[in-house]
């Protein structure tokens, strides 16, 4: 090894912090040997203590630690097993739910699909027969101009159970219906539900 | 595990090292002073994540680095590069020189350093750090580390010798 080589290697010690690195070793064996390599080491490290010291010698502006500690963030402790309990209480809620879902809708079947039946019944002008209770022969010629206008027409069976008679999608049946207005007729059609109100597509009307 | 003894404490204990670090790297007290604080907030919200407590002084510096970086938006990829290819400049400057100047125009010299090369420049002087947690501190290699710090301290050396310098004398 040349003087200048150790010098290259010893560059970047710094003193006692770099003693155990064996990157040095050999270098600093060198070192002792040589008295001008000698020389120029401590000179190093003499200077790195300097700067070491002036950069050390900085001092914080006063009261930073305790602004720090004082606004410092507020933390909850974390209760893993609550927060799992809380995630399968949500698991669970939200299963049963979908499964809600989809026995409401099951429940709530639209007419497609649905079976043909047949039903005999008054046809009834549906908003005078559920707020006025309103039906019959002496309602006939009212219920007719109100089916006519388009107000909602029903029948009513001989066992006492109400359908909405509604035409196809975006097909109003009541300009056939209003000649029945507390007629009794036979309705062929599918029957529907949806929240609790029971509802007939009608597809043939036959008076009797 | 008390959580405030604990942090008060940890803040007494490493403060002062932060703030050195964060001034020697931005050279503005107040943006130091941030950096320090956004380090501890760091550690309240995410330091029970630290497995290993020995490694508490690292992270923090870790953490503060990285808090920089973020700030300059200056995340750059890092290029391993061999210490063979270190500067040979074997600029000497005396302890003196050093002693007489204040410790705002070492960091005004340091300022003027790259950007890269000054963290581990003062990592390397301002704390007892092998060279490999200099390394892992700043998430850098080991060669990377010693080839920008001999190239820095070369270069601030340079800049310590020109101040040194006397005066050039006027003939007139």
């Amino acid at each position: 090894m040349t003087t200048s080589e150790a010098k290259q290697k010893l560059l970047l010690y710094r003193g006692p912090v770099d003693d155990s690195d064996p990157q040095f070793r050999v270098a600093l064996d060198y070192a002792k040997s040589d008295a001008e390599l000698g020389l120029w080491l401590r000179q190093q490290t003499e200077c790195y203590d300097a700067i070491r010291a002036k950069l050390r010698g900085i001092e914080p502006p006063l009261g930073l630690s305790q602004k720090i500690a004082r606004r410092r963030p507020i933390l909850f402790p974390r209760d893993w097993s609550r927060i799992g309990q809380l995630a399968a209480a949500i698991l669970i809620s939200a299963s049963v739910t979908v499964l809600l879902m989809k026995w409401s809708h099951r429940g709530s079947r639209g007419v497609t699909g649905a079976q043909e039946i047949v039903v005999t019944g008054e046809v009834l002008d549906m908003t005078c027969y559920i707020a006025y209770n309103l039906s019959g022969p002496d309602h006939a010629e009212c219920a007719r101009v109100c089916i006519r206008s388009g107000e909602p027409a029903g029948i009513k069976t001989r066992d006492g159970k109400v359908y909405l008679l509604t035409g196809e999608p975006g097909h109003s049946v009541n300009a056939e219906l209003a000649d029945y207005a507390a007629k009794v007729v036979t309705i062929k059609g599918r029957p529907g539900m949806r929240d609790g109100f029971a509802q007939l597509q009608v597809e043939e009307i036959r008076k009797l | 595990m008390s959580f405030e003894p604990e942090f008060e404490k940890l803040v007494k204990l490493y403060y002062r090292d932060l703030y050195r670090f964060g001034l020697s790297l931005t050279a503005s007290e107040a943006d130091a002073a941030d950096l320090t604080q956004e380090t501890f907030y760091v550690w309240a919200n995410k330091g029970h994540q630290l497995k290993n407590p020995a490694k508490v002084k690292a992270w923090l510096f870790t953490t503060l680095y990285r808090q920089f970086l973020q700030t300059r938006r200056h995340q750059t990829r890092f290029k391993d590069e061999p210490i063979d290819e270190m500067p040979a400049d074997f600029t000497h400057v005396p302890a003196e020189c050093v002693d007489r100047i204040d410790a705002q125009t070492l960091l005004t010299f340091l300022g003027q350093l790259d950007e890269n090369h000054r963290a581990p420049l003062v990592l390397y002087y301002l704390e007892d750090l092998s060279y490999n947690e200099i390394a892992g501190t700043l998430a850098i290699p080991l060669g990377t580390v010693q080839s920008r710090i001999a190239r820095a301290k070369s270069k601030l050396l340079q800049l310590l010798n020109e101040t040194a310098k006397p005066p050039p004398k006027d003939d007139h």
